[in-house]
Formats: structure tokens, C-alpha cells, sequence
């Protein structure tokens, strides 16, 4: 079989349905209305901050059990910090300061929200700076979309527009050149993903390109598998075969690709102001003036050889009888042709998509293109429409439609699958415990209710993302400590019912930046690019040669993220594969992680330069700026006690004061356990 | 289905397999560990013929009508067009038949034709079992080299040796169950080695890469610049009292204990395997005899040479999957011009050191259950490329061979056509073969699934085909 598209297709994907059964599909729940939901009245009302509480309590209640405690204000800021902007706190919070309502607006107001925020939904958009797959072409413009969305998380916008812009942007008005280009970055979204660039079969390739895109936006957007449908009539969703066609249409119509020539091009739009639309054209004027002088030169040059030659013709070769003079003076002017040339100056262009012409595509039997079987207009799958789905006319390639139809308040999938990834953001584990997939091969959520009014209010509320964070964050659900009661060991092992705040592991970058942050290194620049790649070049060829390099202290965010090849430290915490849309990150422990923290030279520089920072001061006072720094508390008397005796033993050192440059090894070695330890990459 | 990260008891021991093999969990969980580590090793489904694999992977592709697979046609009809059709999509454009520049000969018992390209193998043709009748689907570098290693040339699938490593574990607690030595970067890159969707242990751990020389491959972060054994003892220590003085002061929840015990325990195995790599690494305790049998003697040779004598290392204590990559950082096998020059060059390169491996391998007794694998992306068109010199890429026929851990020595399975165009009797599919390797791990491929994205998947897809003629 051609595609690849699981054990249980067979024959029966030899028979194409025009829709799925609409009516079968309903019971199922995530393709039901969002119920209005009232919350549950509870006993314990005083702990109830938010309704949230009242739908987790309730369960509890239910269950016989009680929450936890709220976490210390040490443990709780530590979260906030992290949760919110992915950094630490200011080693200068004393234990005591505050972590309320007034600190998480702080940390919402701040740019690194943007920063924090972007990176969850790059993993849903399979984000990188290099195609990745069969040649790995760089893509050199991508940042500008990273921007795009660090920038819509600071301001803000509403979901509703965030996603009609990634999906049309390119097709909205806009009220002058800035709000245009925005918009057009917006639809890089559908281009980032990695493309088979050599596919010989050309056919092949745009439809790979197409079902690329369908698969992300079915699984980002809505939580399901339409991609599964290419072959045969969706085993478990409501997707036939058909319905994929005719949605595929639409991409059909929509312009990807500048060109499928081996090495393919992806299309990117010029972002040129006029100023330098203006000076790209001096410059074509003095290219073209000097190849003016170049064929002159030559004209003059074979002019002089049928005089000094006559009356021979000119020969097959006239320029092999110039005189050496001549010949040199001519490689002068090409040589200068060619300076030119690639002095050219570099026009700003955005990946994104143009519509390109209307056309809709048949159904390709078992996804092979070379069986087209009835041509399918335009449309939208059936299952979440209400009534029979408008198909989709004229010039236009219905992009536009299709981003509001998704965008839409009547759509039951959009707002669910977006609460319910923040949720898991925040929490380890969404309410449907399988964010990517709400068909019917997905978990049910656990808190079926909530789900709905956090989706139901968040439509509300404008479909705004720092509001719902602050919802959850300030929900005594959220605020809990981590710390867990028999009962709760015993009757919610897993915490299903959320009795206790889950221990949360750093993310990759999070810890990167932490230790960045921590030892005083880090730059924090908000967006722009690091990587000075030449657009479309490859990043590895058959050289394998690395031309990669992640010595920055910018945040982890601007890192390249370079497909078939990522970062080592992100590739061994986690760090998702970014040829694959991810929602649900793993969290790993395998022994290249320690080795790392033990031996790679950004741990040991990181903790080289906190050595360094210590101000001179009793070996006791030292641990103590140590600890601060590290994990923004004091050390506790044993801790103290024991770091001052390995101070003490530790071979090699005079481990009390610092003089040099170098800090004295001990108190590297010290900086560096602390940063590998538990207490630094695990929030309570 | 259970997502990956949804955390749960079981799941907080499935993780913290430290990659690496066998974990030391203390109290109340260490009754579990032993069955729920997913690097410990398991049981095949069914008796193996092979306990390990070698893949000798020749990247660029090696022509199998210059190799291994005789085509008296290809000579006597040379420079005549080819008498059927040619692909409706090729990679490049090719003429008309181009016979071989190197003679063939038959070798040891079963009589076997090889190209005078690889003399040293061709003494061990009674070993070997050739498989004439390979063919994929992607006529490009970049998709034929995921195809052969994930299966897959336009999704993002587990490299074959991830799978092997996920179905059978590893069986020496302190390596990688798999390793790849020198890969190359590019067509895929990491792709070719990767876990894709299956848990992160399960990945290729990568020695140095195709720009490196053997000698200078490492594994990454294996050595320390800057503390002494002794230091960071020291320091490991004291980062164990810390975080057993973080845990004691924490919850009691099991997951998260779990979770930070495997931490801890992931340390003590880091400081492990920073000797253990380097000592399989040092080849100075292997004999004179030994390094000049896989041609470490000679500039020529040498690379790959100690490529191969790590392999045999690694094999020898459990690694359960070892990738040596032939490559550089030129063309490689792919001569779409220069093929005398270019095939000449790359065979003298490798062919000593298989060799060696092989003698090496049988004397050591370990052939009889690893499994040898020998293959490019692709082979070559017997039509030329260019004017006299060169052959285009060829998906839709050539040839691999197998030897060791039960296969059918001096054996030949499948056919190319007259010319070696396409893959003509006994096709077999590279999920064919990859079924079939399976197989001689004692793998059902169609049993080795794993749950993602709300269906099961496989290495073999939805097809292949087990080529039960070739087993022992």
C-alpha cells in the first residue's frame, strides 16, 4: 500500500463515502455544542477562589476527599515565574514577598510572557528554521512568524484572530503596510511544516505538501486526525474520504510553493517598504547598466577582431583571439558584474501563503494520485457543521471561509481543544488527557464539565489567552501545594482529581534560560533572529559538516531550531521533535541528561560565571549567595554545613576567597551541583 | 490510550529507564523495576535466529550491477537502448545500457558471481546471502535513506533500530541499545536514527558523524574537561545528598518520588558510562593480527576499519543495534559521473574491513546470532548517466546481503531483469525487508506496534512480507 495509513485500512478504503454519518458522529462528545454549564454547588466553599474550584472540589468532595494546602509563597512564585515567562524569580524576592493577584499581573504584563507563551504554541505548529525531511533547506525567514506570535501573545489578541490570520491573513484587509505584513506572517503557519523538497513526482509532492498542512491544522486546531482520511474513510472520526478532498481543495487552490523544481522553493511574500523597493531597483539599474557595458565592450571587441582579422568571419570563439589586454580588461568588468550582483541588497520576504487558482481536486483513491475518482467541490467537513456545508464557489480558494468556520463561536472544537491545551500547559496533563486528538481514539477529559465552561467562558471573554491564564492561576486549584495527604495518596495515586499540585519538571528551554538567568548571563533581548543563514541553502548537505551554533545568551526561544538536527541540550530534555506537531511534551529522565549537566561547557561556563559573582565573604556567607541565587532561598543549616565541608574537602582548592579572574574550582564544583540538582529543575 | 506524559506510577518507572538500561529504585518501588524497564531485555515473540544486529550502511549507493549482481545481458548488449520502458518518474536522465568496467567471478562453494570490487568480501560469498531483489519507492537520496531506515519517506517514523531496541531492550545495563557510528547528517539526518513518536531511550546514540573521523567519535559529553575522576565523585556525591535532603523535605506522592529517585540514579549511571565508553572505544588492547585483519593498517582502510572493530565491540557486550555508516564528505557511492574512479575508491575503502569483520566475527563465534547487514539507499540504473561514466539512482531494483544470525549462507534470493532495472522475481519490498530482519529477531512485525496518535503503528506499515526462502 502506498500511503501509510494504520493496520486496520484494507479493502474497504476501495469505498468512498461522500460524507460521514452525521448522525452517528453526534453522540460522541467533543463534536456536541458546549454545553452551558453551571458550577457545581460545594461544601467547602471558602477554599472556592474561581468556578474552576468548584468543578475540581466537587469531584473531591465526591470522592471524600479534601485539597492540599496552598504552597508556600516560596514555591508558589517559583511556579508563577516559570509558568508564566519561563524564567526564575529575582534571586532578591525574600522568602516572604508576596505571590498574589498583583504578581501575576505583573508577570502577564511583562514581554517575557510573549516569549513563554509563543514557544507552547510553536510546538503546536511544528515551528523550525529548516525544513528538515529529505533536504534540509534553511528556512531563514521563519523568525519573523516566531515574532508574529510572541508579539500576539504581549498584546494579547484573541484567539478568534489569532487563528483567522495564521490561517488568511493573506486575505484579510489591513489598514496599511504594518498590519499587512503581520497578517501575511501570520500565514507562515501553514508553510513551516517539512516538505520532501526532491520528490521527483511532483503530484506527489503537492499533495504531501497539502496533507501536511490538513494534518497540522486538523490536529493543532481541532484535535483531530483528518489526515487520516487521505486513504480511506476515517476509521474512528466522522471524516470521509470525500470531505478530505474537498477540504484538500481548498490548499489546492492556495499558492505554497514558488517553485517544485529539485530543490523546491516554498513561497514567501515580499515585505519590502517602498524605500527599499526603491533601492532593490537602483540596484537592478546599475546590474543592468553594467551588463549594458559588458555587451558594448564585447560588440567593440569582435568589431576589432573582423578589422584586424578581415576578411575572416568572426570566429565560433571570438574571445579566445582577444589580445590579452582586451581580455583582461573584459574579466575586469564581469568581475566587477559579479560584485555587484551579489552585493544585492536583501529584500525582507515572510513565508506565508498567496491564493493561487480555484480548483478542486477528486477523491485519489487509497491516496494514490495516479486514481482520481469524483471530482469534490470545496467544503468543509460535515460532522462539525450544522446542516449541509456550503461548498465553496468562485475565484476564491475558500481559505478564508474555512479560517472563520474554525474561528467561529458555533464551532465545538476550536475553543475546547485551545482551553484544554493551556490547562495541560499549566498542569502536566489536560483535561482530555490527549490534547492532540479529541476523535473518538482520544481520552475522554476527565472533568467533562469544566472543559465546557472554561471553553464557554473563554468565548466569552473574548477568547483572551492572558485572561484565562489568570483564571487558572489564581484558582486555589492551581495554588495548591504539591505536598499530598494519605487519603489522597491512597484514593487519587494518579491525582486525577487534582487533590495536590503535580511536580513539574523544567522544560528544556526553561532550564537553559534558568541557568542562564541564574549565573548572571543572560541576554534578554525580546525577538528578532540569531541565525544568518542564507534563505533556502541547505543547513546539511552531503558534507555533513555543522555549520550550527548555539553560543548566545539570548532566551532559548531564539535558538535556531534546525530539523533533523536540534540543539543537543533541547534534543535530550524533551524538546519535541519539530517535524511533528506537538501538544503533549514527555518528560524524560535518561542518563545523557546528567551527562550533560555534568559535562557539557554551557554548564560548566554557567557555573563558572555564578562563581565568579560571589563578592568575597567567609565560605559560610558564600553558600549562603549561593543559594540565593540558585534557588532564591537561604540554605538551611545542614545545607550550609554540608556545602561548607565539601568546600573544605574538595581536592585542589583553597576554597575560601577568589582573587583571580578564574574562580577557585570548589566553588564552580558547588555552583554546578546546585544547578544540576533537583530542587533547580523541578517545580513544586 | 494513555498519553506518554500523563504521569502515572508505572509510567515514572517506564521513563526514568535511564536510557541505558537497569535501574536502581529503593523501597517500595524496587520490586517493579525489573519488568517495567523498557531498556531491560525482553523476550522476542517467537525463537530468534539473532540476538544483535550490524548494518553496514553505504550511503550514496552502491551499484549492484558493478557488485554484486552479474548481468551477462548488460555486457553483451552495451550501448543499445534498454528494450522496455523506464519509469515514468526518474531522478535524472539516463541513456542507453552501460555495461560493467570490472569483471565478474564466481567464488568459494556456491559459485557466486562478484565484481573484482570487492575481492576480500567475494572469499566469504559462502557466508553471504544476497538479496537480488530489493526495491523501495523514493528515487531521491533524501526519501530512499527514511525509507530504508524509518520505513517511511514522507512521515516522520522510528528509525529500525529504534524499534528493535523498543521490541527486544538492551542487554548490557550500561550502553545505548543502539548506536550509530558516523552517520551522516544529511537526507534525513537524525530522522535515520531517531525515535520519532516511540519514548526517547529508544533512539540512535550517535558517535561523531560522517565529517568525523572514526577516531575522534564520541558520544557526546562522555568526558570531562574539567574535574578529575576524583572531584567529581565528590561533587556527585554531595548532589545526592542534596537531593535526597530535597526529596525527604517533599511530598510523599509516589510519582513525584519516583520521578526525582530516577534523577538520582541517572547521575550515578552518567558517571558510569564515562568509563565504560571510552575503555570499548580504546582499541589498543586488540592484537596486530586483529587491527590489520580489518585494514587498520592502511590510510585506505582505516577509517572504516575502526568502524567496523567497534562495531564488533559494541556487539560483543549487548549493544543490541549498531549502524556503521559508510560515508565522507564528498559524493560517496554516488556516481552519476566518474563511477570507475568513484565505485573503485569507495570499494577499496570498505571491502578489507567487511571482510575482516566478517573472519572476525565467526572466529569470535559471535556470527552465529548477529545478524550482518549490508545495503545502500538504492543501487544504480544500468543505463548511463552522462556519456560513459556514470549511473543514475535506482530505487526499483538491487541488491543487500545478509550474513549470520540465521540466514542461509551462499544463498541468493530474487532477481533483477536481464539488466538489473528493476526488481523482477521474488520482489522484496524495503518493508519486506524490514519484516523480514525482524524476523530473524524473533519480531512478528506485525505484533511490534506502538500506540500514537489513536492507532497502532508498525515499522512495516500495513504491508511486508516475511522471505521465509532465506532462513536457515
Amino acid at each position: 500500500m502506498r500511503w501509510i495509513c494504520g493496520v486496520l485500512a484494507g479493502a474497504a478504503a476501495l469505498l468512498v463515502s461522500e460524507a460521514a454519518e452525521p448522525d452517528k458522529a453526534r453522540p460522541h462528545w467533543a463534536f456536541a455544542p458546549i454545553q452551558k454549564v453551571v458550577p457545581p454547588e460545594v461544601k467547602q466553599s471558602p477554599w472556592v477562589r474561581n468556578p474552576i474550584d468548584r468543578f475540581i472540589l466537587a469531584r473531591m468532595e465526591a470522592a471524600g476527599l479534601k485539597p492540599a494546602p496552598s504552597a508556600p509563597p516560596h514555591e508558589l512564585r517559583r511556579r508563577l515565574h516559570f509558568g508564566l515567562t519561563g524564567l526564575p524569580p529575582a534571586p532578591s524576592a525574600t522568602a516572604a514577598a508576596a505571590a498574589d493577584a498583583a504578581l501575576v499581573d505583573q508577570l502577564l504584563a511583562s514581554p517575557h510572557y510573549g516569549e513563554r507563551w509563543a514557544r507552547h504554541w510553536l510546538d503546536v505548529v511544528r515551528y523550525a528554521d529548516s525544513n528538515g525531511l529529505d533536504e534540509n533547506a534553511a528556512h531563514a525567514n521563519a523568525w519573523r512568524y516566531r515574532d508574529y506570535v510572541v508579539n500576539s501573545f504581549n498584546a494579547d489578541k484573541p484567539y478568534s484572530r489569532f487563528l483567522t490570520e495564521q490561517i488568511a491573513g493573506d486575505l484579510l484587509p489591513a489598514a496599511g503596510a504594518p498590519q499587512r505584513h503581520e497578517q501575511i506572517t501570520a500565514t507562515g503557519f501553514l508553510t513551516l511544516g517539512p516538505k520532501v523538497l526532491a520528490e521527483p513526482d511532483k503530484m506527489k509532492m503537492e499533495m504531501d505538501i497539502i496533507d501536511e498542512q490538513i494534518d497540522t491544522l486538523g490536529r493543532a486546531v481541532l484535535g483531530l486526525t483528518l489526515g487520516c482520511a487521505r486513504c480511506h474513510d476515517h476509521k474512528f472520526d466522522p471524516i470521509a474520504t470525500a470531505e478530505y478532498y474537498a477540504l484538500a481543495g481548498i490548499f489546492k487552490s492556495t499558492r505554497s510553493m514558488a517553485s517544485l523544481v529539485t530543490i523546491a522553493k516554498w513561497y514567501e511574500h515580499p515585505l519590502a517598504t517602498p524605500q527599499q523597493a526603491q533601492l532593490e531597483e537602483k540596484h537592478r539599474a546599475l546590474v543592468e547598466a553594467q551588463k549594458k557595458v559588458i555587451a558594448a565592450f564585447v560588440e567593440k571587441a569582435n568589431q576589432q577582431l573582423l578589422v584586424d582579422k578581415a576578411p575572416a568571419p568572426l570566429p565560433a570563439k571570438p574571445e579566445e583571439q582577444y589580445g590579452k589586454d582586451t581580455r583582461d580588461e573584459l574579466e575586469g568588468l564581469r568581475a566587477r558584474l559579479k560584485q555587484m550582483e551579489s552585493g544585492a541588497p536583501r529584500m525582507p520576504s515572510a513565508m506565508g501563503v498567496a491564493d493561487g487558482a480555484a480548483t478542486n481536486l477528486p477523491v485519489f483513491l487509497r491516496g494514490d494520485h495516479d486514481s482520481p475518482g469524483t471530482v469534490q467541490p470545496r467544503r468543509f467537513p460535515r460532522v462539525l457543521s450544522s446542516g449541509q456545508p456550503l461548498a465553496l464557489e468562485g475565484n476564491a480558494s475558500g481559505r478564508l471561509e474555512l479560517a472563520q468556520w474554525l474561528a467561529g463561536a458555533e464551532n465545538p472544537l476550536t475553543a475546547r481543544v485551545l482551553v484544554n491545551r493551556v490547562w495541560r500547559w499549566h498542569f502536566g496533563r489536560g483535561i482530555v488527557p490527549t490534547p492532540d486528538n479529541f476523535g473518538l481514539q482520544g481520552e475522554p477529559p476527565t472533568h467533562p464539565e469544566l472543559l465546557d465552561w472554561l471553553a464557554g467562558w473563554f468565548v466569552e471573554n473574548g477568547s483572551s489567552l492572558k485572561k484565562l491564564n489568570r483564571l487558572i492561576v489564581t484558582s486555589a486549584t492551581y495554588q495548591q501545594a504539591s505536598a499530598a495527604s494519605a487519603e489522597s495518596l491512597a484514593r487519587d495515586p494518579d491525582n486525577l482529581l487534582y487533590t495536590r499540585a503535580p511536580l513539574r519538571r523544567l522544560e528544556a528551554e526553561a532550564l537553559r534560560d534558568a541557568m542562564l538567568e541564574v549565573c548572571g548571563l543572560l541576554d534578554r533581548t525580546v525577538g528578532g533572529t540569531l541565525w544568518e543563514f542564507e534563505n533556502y541553502k541547505l543547513v546539511f548537505d552531503h558534507t555533513s559538516k555543522d555549520m550550527t551554533t548555539y553560543e548566545t545568551r539570548r532566551r532559548s526561544l531564539y535558538l535556531p531550531v534546525i530539523r533533523n538536527h536540534v540543539f543537543d541540550q533541547f534534543e535530550l530534555f524533551d524538546f519535541p521533535n519539530p517535524n511533528m506537531m506537538s501538544g503533549d511534551r514527555a518528560a524524560s529522565t535518561v542518563a545523557p541528561q546528567a551527562l550533560y549537566l555534568m559535562n557539557s561547557p554551557l554548564v560548566l561556563r554557567a557555573a563558572e560565571a555564578l562563581a565568579l559573582r560571589l563578592t568575597e565573604a567567609p565560605p559560610q556567607e558564600r553558600v549562603a549567595q549561593l543559594y540565593q541565587r540558585v534557588l532564591a532561598r537561604p540554605p538551611t543549616p545542614t545545607e550550609s554545613a554540608r556545602a561548607v565541608a565539601f568546600v573544605a574537602r574538595f581536592p585542589g582548592s583553597p576554597g575560601t576567597t577568589v582573587k583571580a579572574a578564574a574562580p577557585a574550582p570548589v566553588w564552580q564544583a558547588l555552583a554546578q551541583a546546585l544547578l544540576a540538582g533537583n530542587e533547580f529543575i523541578y517545580l513544586r | 490510550m494513555r498519553a506518554y506524559t500523563q504521569v502515572t506510577r508505572r509510567e515514572v518507572l517506564q521513563r526514568s529507564a535511564l536510557g541505558f538500561g537497569a535501574l536502581a529504585l529503593t523501597g517500595m518501588l524496587a520490586g517493579e523495576a525489573a519488568a517495567s524497564d523498557p531498556a531491560s531485555p525482553r523476550r522476542p515473540h517467537f525463537r530468534a535466529r539473532a540476538r544483535r544486529v550490524i548494518f553496514l550502511f553505504m550511503k550514496g549507493g552502491p551499484s549492484h550491477v558493478d557488485t554484486f549482481e552479474h548481468k551477462p545481458l548488460l555486457q553483451r548488449d552495451h550501448g543499445k537502448p534498454l528494450p522496455f520502458a523506464k519509469p515514468k518518474v526518474t531522478f535524472a536522465q539516463t541513456g542507453n545500457l552501460l555495461a560493467s568496467p570490472w569483471k565478474f567471478r564466481e567464488h568459494g562453494q556456491c559459485g557466486h558471481r562478484v565484481s573484482e570490487l570487492f575481492p576480500h568480501v567475494a572469499r566469504h560469498v559462502d557466508e553471504l546471502c544476497f538479496l537480488h531483489s530489493m526495491h523501495g519507492t523514493n528515487p531521491a537520496h533524501g526519501g530512499a535513506l527514511l525509507k530504508l531506515h524509518t520505513g517511511s519517506d514522507n512521515f516522520v517514523r522510528p528509525s529500525m533500530g529504534a524499534w528493535v531496541a523498543y521490541g527486544l531492550g538492551s542487554e548490557n545495563s550500561g550502553l545505548p541499545a543502539f548506536l550509530t557510528i558516523c552517520p551522516t547528517l544529511a537526507h534525513g539526518g537524525v530522522l535515520n536514527w531517531g525515535a520519532a513518536f516511540l519514548p526517547p531511550h529508544y533512539a540512535g546514540t550517535p558517535m561523531g558523524n560522517a565529517s568525523i573521523a572514526a577516531r575522534e567519535a564520541q558520544v557526546r559529553h562522555i568526558k570531562s574537561a574539567n574535574w578529575t575522576p576524583e572531584q567529581q565523585r565528590l561533587q556527585l556525591d554531595l548532589l545526592e545528598q542534596m537531593n535526597r535532603g530535597h526529596m525527604a523535605a517533599g511530598p510523599a506522592d509516589p510519582v513525584a518520588a519516583g520521578a526525582l529517585e530516577s534523577r538520582i540514579a541517572s547521575f550515578e549511571l552518567a558517571y558510569r558510562m564515562q568509563s565504560s565508553m571510552p575503555e570499548l572505544q580504546d582499541l589498543s588492547g586488540e592484537t596486530e593480527a586483529t587491527r590489520q585483519l580489518y585494514g587498520m593498517d592502511n590510510p585506505v582502510t582505516e577509517n572504516f576499519g575502526r568502524q567496523c572493530l567497534m562495531a564488533r565491540r559494541f556487539a560483543e557486550r549487548g549493544v543490541r543495534f549498531v549502524q556503521v555508516t559508510h560515508s565522507d564528505n564528498k559524493v560517496q557511492w554516488d556516481q552519476h559521473g566518474d563511477l570507475r574512479k568513484g565505485h573503485t575508491e569507495k570499494a577499496a575503502e570498505v571491502d578489507k574491513p567487511i571482510a575482516g569483520l566478517l573472519t572476525d566475527l565467526k572466529a569470535r563465534g559471535l556470527l552465529e546470532d548477529t545478524l550482518v547487514i549490508w545495503s545502500g539507499e538504492f543501487g544504480r540504473t544500468p543505463t548511463v548517466q552522462g556519456t560513459t561514466d556514470g549511473r543514475d539512482h535506482n530505487p526499483w531494483g538491487f541488491t543487500a546481503w545478509l550474513a549470520g544470525g540465521g540466514v542461509k549462507p551462499g544463498f541468493r534470493y530474487g532477481a533483477t531483469d536481464d539488466y538489473g532495472f528493476y526488481a523482477e522475481r521474488e520482489r522484496l519490498h524495503v518493508h519486506d525487508f524490514h519484516a523480514t530482519i525482524l524476523h530473524l529477531l524473533g519480531i512478528d512485525h506485525e505484533r511490534l506496534t506502538f500506540r500514537h496518535s489513536g492507532r497502532n503503528f508498525r515499522l512495516t506499515d500495513v504491508s511486508g512480507y516475511v522471505a521465509k526462502a532465506i532462513l536457515a
